[in-house]
């Protein structure tokens, strides 16, 4: 009674295989915690279950699950990250202890060089087709496309050994894109007659929000390169 | 149960669409209580723990530095937000996000210090909310599938409890407790309380303790047993 009428008789009964194939997935996932010692290798596993919660989540299958994936997928993410970071200072601290704390330790153990002919040959004309498509998809691909173009540009000038002009305020651009994006979908609740406007909103909000992201890697970038 | 004998009457509900949001002096309350506990937080000052020496006399002091105190309060604030936003949503999977939030938050209070053993409890604690994350949006989205929505205005109103809306509510609770860190988990999150600046790893305590509070009465009103 649930599921409406037109939702075809296969597609509802693959509800419950795929509840199974979550719970084995996870069960598997487990089973290399439980029997893995190396911390490092026990974070890699983890993100196994994590999969299994969004196997669980999609095995629903409607538009509100579909909803749902995108913040689960985020919080795996955002807990992946925070979970080695700590694993990272865990292991400077530990580095420190055995040196002396005067001594201070790079995250990046080795120097990092780029060596690829493409970062010397075309990167501007890239970087242009990437931003201008990046602009013309709009919204989440778009902001991925053009965020990839200003990574690309940062790699291949830092290659070259050129300096780049840093924009302190990124990460400020960021929020206020995000701000937007969240004004054009409060506009679709509220005033359903505006729906051109803040569909614009949303999608430009997120293209600005996604680009400046991936470019804030970039400058995150520049700063381990200094390092070497 | 329904709302009325879990939380009080009814003082209104405030419908968007699909989520009916709704109030009661219950929320209202512990909406509050953590506001207040937050307002407290962000104005007061970091402690410094006073260590005693083997051997010596001497005492060691453990302060917090400037930059990391104000990481930490701005942490701190955000998680009394999430506790207070899981206090008063009236919509399952909000509940579950902002849970995950704090989740997450806890292990960042704790990742800036220089003890090597919190640090370690804060790498177990976060692996336990990981994998803890798996039951907690995997029941959320079983009772979706069992119910056709997360309002739980609207899941209050069923009369009967499907088996697998009880399975999602054991998930849910297997969930929170792992998130939280609470009862068969607090091993892995006891350690993180040696970490010096008392009022803002206090708000891991709060809010843990909060969220139990409030998924009780979710699990209540998804499962009706009494």
């Amino acid at each position: 009674m649930l599921v409406p009428d037109f939702v075809p008789a296969i597609t509802a009964s693959f509800y419950i295989p795929a509840i199974y194939v979550g719970i084995i997935v996870a069960f598997i996932g487990l089973m290399g915690i439980a029997i893995e010692k190396r911390d490092i290798q026990i974070l890699i596993l983890t993100d196994i279950v994590g999969l299994a919660m969004l196997i669980v989540v999609a095995a629903t299958g409607t538009d509100l699950a579909e909803a749902l994936i995108l913040p689960g997928l985020v919080v795996e993410l955002a807990e992946i990250l925070a979970i080695s970071e700590i694993l990272i200072s865990r292991e400077m601290r530990k580095i420190e202890a055995k040196n002396g704390n005067d001594i201070t330790t790079s995250v990046f153990p080795l120097p990092l060089t780029l060596d690829m002919e493409v970062l010397t040959t075309a990167p501007n004309f890239i970087v242009l087709i990437m931003l201008g498509f990046g602009a013309f998809l709009t919204g989440f691909t778009g902001g991925a496309v053009a965020g990839g173009g200003i990574l690309l540009y940062v790699i291949s000038r830092k290659s070259r050994g050129l300096p780049i002009a840093v924009i302190d305020g990124i990460s400020g651009i960021s929020g206020m894109a995000w701000c937007l994006w969240i004004i054009g979908f409060l506009l679709f609740f509220l005033t359903p007659e505006l729906w051109l406007l803040s569909l614009f909103m949303a999608a430009c909000g997120l293209v600005l929000k996604v680009t400046s992201k991936i470019g804030l890697i970039g400058t995150m970038m520049r700063e381990e390169y200094k390092r070497e | 149960m329904d709302i009325a004998s879990l939380g009080g009457d009814l003082l209104g509900t405030i419908p968007l669409g699909d989520i009916v949001l709704y109030l009661t002096p219950f929320h209202l309350f512990m909406f509050v209580v953590v506001l207040i506990f937050t307002g407290l937080i962000a104005i007061s000052r970091s402690e410094t723990q006073v260590e005693a020496s083997f051997k010596t006399l001497k005492d060691n002091k453990v302060s917090v530095g400037l930059e990391e105190f104000k990481i930490r309060r701005f942490l701190a604030i955000v998680c009394g937000l999430a506790t207070a936003g899981a206090m008063i949503t009236g919509d399952l999977f909000n509940f579950t996000l902002f849970v995950t939030l704090i989740g997450i938050i806890n292990v960042g209070i704790v990742s800036a210090v220089k003890q090597i053993d919190v640090l370690d409890a804060a790498y177990n604690y976060g692996i336990i909310a990981m994998i803890a994350s798996l039951p907690l949006f995997g029941g959320a989205s079983i009772i979706l599938a069992s119910t056709g929505t997360l309002s739980l205005f609207e899941i209050a109103k069923i009369a009967t409890t499907a088996p697998m809306m009880t399975f999602g509510a054991i998930l849910l609770l297997i969930g929170i407790a792992g998130e939280t860190g609470t009862a068969p988990f607090f091993a892995s999150k006891a350690e993180m309380f040696r970490t010096p600046g008392s009022p803002f790893i206090l708000i891991i305590h709060l809010s843990s303790l909060m969220v139990i509070i409030r998924a009780i009465e979710i699990l209540l009103i998804i499962v009706k047993v009494i």
